[in-house]
């Protein structure tokens, strides 16, 4: 029993990707506390792209136990920061910014990557390190606010990656990949901001996903993610990390269905499409976008 | 120093953008009460009751309160500092308000246009989660903590636009869509009203105790006055126990002991004396002290161990049960240990995964190698009939304290819910205290806040509708964790108080909230009901506390932890304390959110989100370390010992000192006659009914059942994939949309390993036989979660009772004696089904007076019980969550299964409700025979060779076909003359009539009268248990026959790709071939069946989501 036991434990679990010497050394952070939830999970993807992934309470950040300098990737995960009781990621932003914007900035200026999701997304534009039009960190020109619905929804939804993009996190998805689909889980990710600031962004290319078949909360341009202008600040309202494993897709269970008939009866493209699935079963969408991130920073140390 | 200032910050969005709040207001407004909104805006206020200068206030505006692209604001100052706030009246627990109006000469509050205006804020004492952040933020920026009586308060202004409203329509939007006068209080003004001045209510719900914490000592010289007393104070005390606490504190040894810890009795001048023979000398003060009664710390704590909800004296009780139809009579000793414990005991030996279970806040079940999971049930019925939000935010950032008080604590993994109201769109004459819609609106929304933010995924849930319920609806809450199966060296499982180990309480400070919650709940909602159990959950400073605990557990920094809920210190204290053999608690120490509570008050509240926990001295400095670096206050708040003593102080001063085995001191059973009536004997008899011709819209009818109809606009509010593990979500099938059997998580993210959890709720066979309901619905669960890929080999079970009172009184309860037989023979096919199927009972809770008074058309009050209902949970490891499947078909030309046998099993089924029937048929449970087919559907699911399975549920085939169909977004073609019969059940085998009535095709049933007419919609919506539909592909089917052969599983049909209807054919002619359930082995059209329904999917689908598709 006990035997059984074992082995069927080290068969179930799951090989890490980019196992690499080079990824190893790249150290993110990944900030926890006052009611953030998604560490553990966006922990996990950094750790599956190959990083060391440290959960940071942000009063360790705050307090200096913690040094930012020691990390090359700042990830600001979903969640409810102090409830969201005075607009999402609104104290966060200003928690950070009264004890350790400095510190911040200058991390940013290093080249090094910062990514937002979701609460994280709304804590970055907050912060004013979103937009980031032309390297400015400090101006809180864009916002996210309550979906149109005016409710909490959670959906998976498909969106179209920009690939002219600099951001760094959506690199690999150039080449074959044009679309991503994740679930969205928010109540307030309708961004919004004037018009110039739009024209701005779409110039020069700091879109980096935009919802492409339903728009879940009345952004304007169905926007779901931005980065700055260098592509090293990327914010995004879906979760990335909620897709690391191949069974996260609502469809998993068909697409295995096809698969398997795919083998049987030598269809052609039912065979290619059998390709596509394996190739995100040995790493989902979700993992390729912590994959870049990671890739990138290992390339620059 | 500064005059004392009062300023609020009116905060909007811009003009140009879409106000969301506003915008449901409107909808709502205009769909439950038909009041035309024409525009609103909603301004929210910050109101800062502290010395802050006009700059500061500035600042907190702009930096905190403001986001300046989407916001405008306005910092409204008012120079008076003669603002009266509420008095909050003790003892009737009112509040009187006088609000303030304020001089505006300074700053102006928002210039927004309306007709009328709403104002809302929250009662003195109600929990305003959105102030506390506020304050930790302004702290944060000003670097100034808040002075000794100094706070910040929420509202919201509502401005509404609407030529025609009346004040009527304004004072209905206000009372029955804004506000619940429990919690909130609200003004409203005219346009006029407003410009005169008499704008911008500033009352600051400042709770103002004017009082003197004490204590009494309880008058106790005879049984009437303790319960006269017990009713004054609401200590629900039973009064089969008034004797034994009078005995107790009047015997010499009792009296002797207190008054050596110097409860001494000087200001008791009472006199008589029942015992005081064997006192010879001082005989004068042998007599009062003898009837020195205990304090009414102690009385509490008496009350609160005592009630139903902490001590289930009625699971514990005798039952006289007696069975005339069978001449049946046994005395049933203690429900508890006979149905729950004896068996899951059994089973926790058979089962090497069951690790812990009966006694802590929630059972333990092993995982892995290395982690063990967590998991308990609650309901929060009572407050969630006061207050929908509160009583439902509470309820589920309650029950999630269970887990993380389970063993040395785990971390939270998943959350379900089960809302049972009365119908949405009741318009009878019967006011329950909240229209179920708007209960409804309320509990969603509570358990969505409670649940999302506590970053927990709610992964599955069910909601039902049943006019009893309008007496009381039920709100089911279950929380599951994991832990390492190891800290450190323990066991994680294990946790034990020591003499000298130190009680911290961690968490949020104690109000007057909760008072008097558990022996609420232990009562028949009635107008007498304190109104402050009513409490607003906080999952924000819960949250924090769980991720600190988390950190701690695994320093190793406590032995012991428990969580604070109903009876609040006095259960958590005085149960951990009982490991110890007592205790000595500081209950000055105890923080508070307001001065002026008394000791009993600080002692039995049930403010939220708080822990105990058992720190050794040498640990409690880093304990205390990390307590701050998370933003968690703990307190040292008293010691364990070993005195046998529960020992309560405030300052210097003992309030409390009783033996910790009091509780043990021969409290009597409570007894109840149990009376069966079997339906027979009430007049149950089956409908006679014929064949319908119109089966295309009696199909799609039944899809538009408010117990059938798609509920996607509750499920979607939920987060169901925090955390990163969601493998079977809630909604599956190609647009997902359908509610799947069951859900199945990752929760070791490194792992393929599963945990498979369902529920089922099934109260209407309630109505023929309480029995036959517990066993469906165990046996519903046992299927759904068999469907997804869980196995037989690994089910825990969690009951949750929902009962109406069964004590029998001839005037209050006249059916007690029948609803106890209920209780009875639910119990017995509790244990019956558990051992059958091998579930140990993880955990369970009763919640046993489910009743409620309302007021009928001419102001009479009926009493309204609840149907018998139990909601029961299941959980499961999946080896290997990939092979995990869905219900949705997945390919044209797969096959359509049916497995399991249907009998004519209607009663109380939904076809039968639809018809205003009930009927006597009701499903019935073989648990071997369901077991065979159980395996081997395992056996099939891990080989892979099933494409889809779905469990058949309410509705019977018919609905769960058609949910099929519209799951694949394909046509299905099935034969209803191949579905499995039960020949064990010859009620329902069709009759062999040679006669030539069956050759012609008409349904004239006059022409016959062999009843065979009836078949089809017996097949079509019987609700026989043990079926499933499965899908494979036709290259599986002769392995899959084979697995399932010579048991009831036939191939009714396919999955088409040339048509996108779902279509059925009956049965007209003699099947005798059927008794044997011989498979002609080819699902080609037979001869003897014609097409009785031909529907698209999407007419299947707009039936099923019209009746609440358009709902957020």
């Amino acid at each position: 029993m006990k035997q059984q036991d074992i082995n069927a434990c080290d068969k179930s679990r799951i090989k890490r990707n980019n196992d690499t010497p080079d990824n190893k050394k790249v150290k993110a952070l990944v900030l926890t506390g006052f009611g953030l939830n998604c560490d553990m999970e966006t922990a996990y993807a950094f750790e599956l792209a190959g990083a060391q992934a440290h959960r940071v309470h942000i009063n360790s950040l705050v307090s200096g136990k913690a040094d930012l300098n020691d990390f090359h990737i700042l990830a600001f995960g979903g969640g409810f920061s102090w409830g969201d009781d005075h607009g999402a990621g609104v104290i966060q932003s200003l928690k950070l910014k009264n004890h350790i914007g400095e510190k911040i900035l200058s991390f940013v200026n290093q080249g090094k990557l910062v990514i937002g999701i979701c609460n994280g997304f709304q804590t970055l534009v907050n912060l004013g390190l979103l937009p980031g039009i032309d390297k400015d960190y400090k101006s809180r020109s864009v916002a996210l606010t309550w979906n149109d619905c005016g409710n909490f929804r959670d959906q998976w939804i498909r969106m179209t990656v920009n690939p002219d993009s600099p951001c760094v996190f959506t690199k690999g998805f150039q080449t074959k990949i044009s679309d991503i689909e994740l679930p969205v889980r928010h109540a307030q990710g309708k961004f919004v901001t004037e018009a110039s600031i739009i024209e701005k962004l779409i110039e020069n290319n700091q879109v980096v996903l935009r919802y492409a078949d339903e728009n879940p909360n009345g952004s304007i341009y169905n926007i779901a993610g931005i980065c700055d202008s260098t592509g090293h600040v990327f914010g995004l309202m879906p979760h990335p990390e909620a897709y690391n494993h191949y069974t996260n897709h609502p469809d998993w269970t068909r697409k295995r269905e096809r698969i398997k008939r795919a083998f049987c009866k030598s269809d052609a493209d039912e065979s290619i499409r059998a390709n596509e699935v394996s190739e995100d079963r040995s790493l989902t969408p979700g993992i390729r976008i912590f994959v870049n991130g990671v890739n990138y920073m290992a390339s620059k140390i | 120093m500064v005059n004392k200032m009062i300023s609020c910050i009116e905060i909007a969005l811009k003009p140009e953008l879409l106000d969301a709040e506003a915008n449901g207001l409107k909808k709502k407004a205009l769909e439950y009460y038909n009041i035309d909104i024409q525009d609103g805006r909603t301004v929210n206020l910050v109101t800062i009751d502290a010395d802050l200068s006009e700059a500061e206030l500035e600042l907190a505006r702009n930096q905190i309160f403001t986001n300046p692209v989407i916001q405008i604001s306005s910092l409204v100052l008012n120079p008076s500092s003669s603002l009266t706030s509420f008095v909050f009246d003790t003892a009737s627990h009112v509040f009187d308000t006088d609000s303030h109006a304020l001089d505006t000469n300074s700053h102006a509050p928002l210039n927004i246009y309306f007709d009328w205006c709403i104002w809302v804020g929250f009662r003195p004492g109600v929990r305003d989660n959105a102030a506390s952040t506020a304050m930790e933020a302004i702290n944060d920026l000003l670097k100034r903590d808040f002075a000794e009586g100094e706070g910040v308060y929420t509202s919201k202004r509502y401005c509404i636009k609407g030529a025609d409203l009346t004040r009527g329509d304004v004072e209905k939007i206000a009372g029955e869509l804004l506000a619940n006068p429990i919690i909130q209080q609200w003004k409203i003004f005219s346009k006029d009203e407003w410009e005169t001045k008499q704008h911008t209510v500033l009352a600051i719900p400042k709770v103002a105790l004017d009082h003197e914490p004490s204590f009494e000592i309880i008058n106790i010289e005879s049984d009437e006055m303790l319960e006269k007393i017990s009713h004054e104070r609401n200590l629900a005390l039973n009064p089969r126990d008034i004797p034994v606490i009078r005995s107790y504190f009047l015997n010499d040894n009792v009296v002797k002991s207190r008054r050596e810890a110097g409860l001494s009795g000087k200001d008791s001048n009472l006199s008589g004396n029942s015992d005081s023979e064997n006192c010879s000398k001082n005989e004068t003060v042998e007599a009062k002290t003898a009837i020195e009664g205990p304090t009414d710390v102690e009385i509490e704590y008496i009350s609160q161990s005592r009630s139903d909800h902490c001590n289930h004296n009625t699971f514990r009780g005798i039952f006289r049960y007696h069975d005339p139809s069978t001449g049946e009579n046994v005395v049933e000793d203690n429900l508890f240990k006979t149905y729950i414990q004896e068996p899951t005991l059994k089973l926790k030996e058979e089962k090497e995964w069951v690790v812990s279970v009966l006694w802590d806040n929630a059972g333990v079940g092993s995982f892995d190698n290395d982690h063990n999971y967590v998991i308990t049930g609650e309901t929060h019925n009572s407050p969630s009939n006061m207050e929908a939000y509160g009583g439902a935010i509470t309820g589920i950032v309650g029950v999630y304290r269970d887990p993380m008080g389970t063993g040395l604590g785990s971390k939270l993994i998943m959350g379900s819910y089960g809302f049972c109201t009365g119908p949405i769109d009741y318009c009878g004459p019967l006011k329950a205290n909240l229209h179920p819609r708007r209960l409804l609106d309320g509990v969603v929304e509570g358990v969505k806040d409670g649940g999302n933010k506590s970053g927990v995924p709610t992964t599955f849930g069910q909601t039902l509708f049943d006019e009893g319920y309008m007496g009381k609806s039920l709100v089911f809450v279950t929380a599951l964790g994991i832990m390492p199966k190891k800290i450190g060296e323990r066991p994680s499982h294990e946790k034990k108080t020591e003499p000298g180990d130190l009680i911290v309480m961690s968490g949020g400070r104690v109000g007057k909230d909760g008072i008097h919650g558990v022996t609420a709940s232990s009562e028949v909602l009635s107008e007498n009901t304190p109104a402050g159990h009513v409490q607003i959950g906080d999952p924000y400073t819960q949250k924090k506390m769980h991720d600190f605990l988390l950190v701690a557990r695994d320093e190793e920094l406590f032995d012991f932890i428990t969580d604070n809920g109903g009876g609040g210190l006095s259960s958590s204290v005085g149960e951990s304390a009982m490991i110890s053999n007592g205790c000595e608690v500081w209950l000055d120490r105890v923080p508070l959110k307001y001065e002026g509570l008394d000791m009993w008050e600080i002692w039995v509240s049930e403010s939220q989100e708080r822990m105990t926990i058992a720190v050794k001295p040498q640990k409690i400095n880093r304990f205390m370390e990390l307590s701050k670096e998370h933003e968690v206050e703990s307190t040292v708040i008293g010691k364990y010992t070993d005195t046998g003593k529960l020992h309560i102080k405030y300052h210097d001063k003992t309030c409390a000192w009783v033996d910790m085995d009091l509780l043990e001191k021969g409290f009597p059973k409570w007894e109840f006659d149990a009376v069966w009536i079997s339906p027979t004997q009430r007049g149950f008899t089956e409908p006679v009914l014929k064949e319908p011709h119109d089966y295309n819209t009696l199909i799609c009818d039944m899809l538009s059942r408010p117990n059938i109809c798609s509920k996607e606009w509750i499920t979607r509010q939920y987060d169901h994939e925090v955390q990163g593990g969601s493998v079977v979500k809630p909604l599956v099938g190609i647009n997902r949309d359908i509610p799947s059997d069951a859900s199945v998580i990752r929760p070791v993210l490194d792992s393929v390993k599963g945990l498979a959890f369902s529920q089922a709720i099934l109260p209407w066979y309630s109505k023929i036989d309480a029995f036959h309901m517990m066993t469906c619905t165990i046996d519903e669960a046992v299927r759904r979660i068999i469907a997804v890929g869980g196995s037989l080999s690994h089910i825990g079970g969690v009951d949750n009772f929902c009962w109406p009172d069964i004590q029998y009184h001839p005037v209050k309860n006249p059916d007690g004696k029948f609803k106890a037989a209920q209780l009875v023979r639910a119990c017995r096919a509790l244990k019956d089904s558990c051992l059958a199927y091998g579930i140990p009972l993880l955990s369970g809770k009763d919640s046993m007076y489910v009743d409620g008074y309302l007021q009928g058309k001419y102001g009479e009050s009926i009493k309204v019980s609840a149907l018998e209902t139990v909601q029961f949970s299941v959980t499961g490891v999946v080896e290997d969550s990939t092979k995990c499947v869905t219900l949705d078909p997945k390919l044209p030309g797969d096959l359509v299964y049916v497995l399991g046998s249907t009998s004519n099993e209607l009663g109380a089924s939904e076809y039968y409700e639809l018809l205003g029937k009930t009927g006597l048929n009701v499903p019935k449970v073989c648990f071997d025979r369901f077991k065979v087919i159980y395996r081997a559907l395992e056996k099939a699911v891990s080989s892979g060779i099933v494409a889809s399975a779905h469990a058949i549920g309410r509705g019977g085939l018919a609905t769960h076909l058609a949910l099929s169909a519209i799951s694949c977004g394909l046509g299905m073609e099935v034969d209803l003359s191949k579905v499995p019969l039960d020949a064990a059940k010859p009620d329902c085998a069709i009759p062999d009539n040679a006669d030539g009535a069956n050759q012609d095709n008409s349904y004239d049933v006059s022409q016959n009268k062999n009843g065979w007419q009836i078949k089809n919609t017996m097949l079509l919506f019987s609700e026989s248990a043990g079926r499933f539909i499965v899908t494979i592909a036709p290259e599986n089917k002769t392995l899959f026959e084979k697995l399932f052969s010579g048991m009831a599983c036939r191939c009714i049909g396919k999955v088409t790709e040339d048509h996108c209807n779902l279509v059925i054919k009956g049965v007209y002619k003699d099947q005798g071939t059927w008794h044997h359930g011989q498979d002609t082995g080819s699902h080609e059209q037979d001869k003897n069946s014609e097409i009785i329904a031909d529907i698209s999917i999407e007419s299947l689908e707009s039936a099923w989501k019209s009746p609440m598709g358009g709902l957020i």
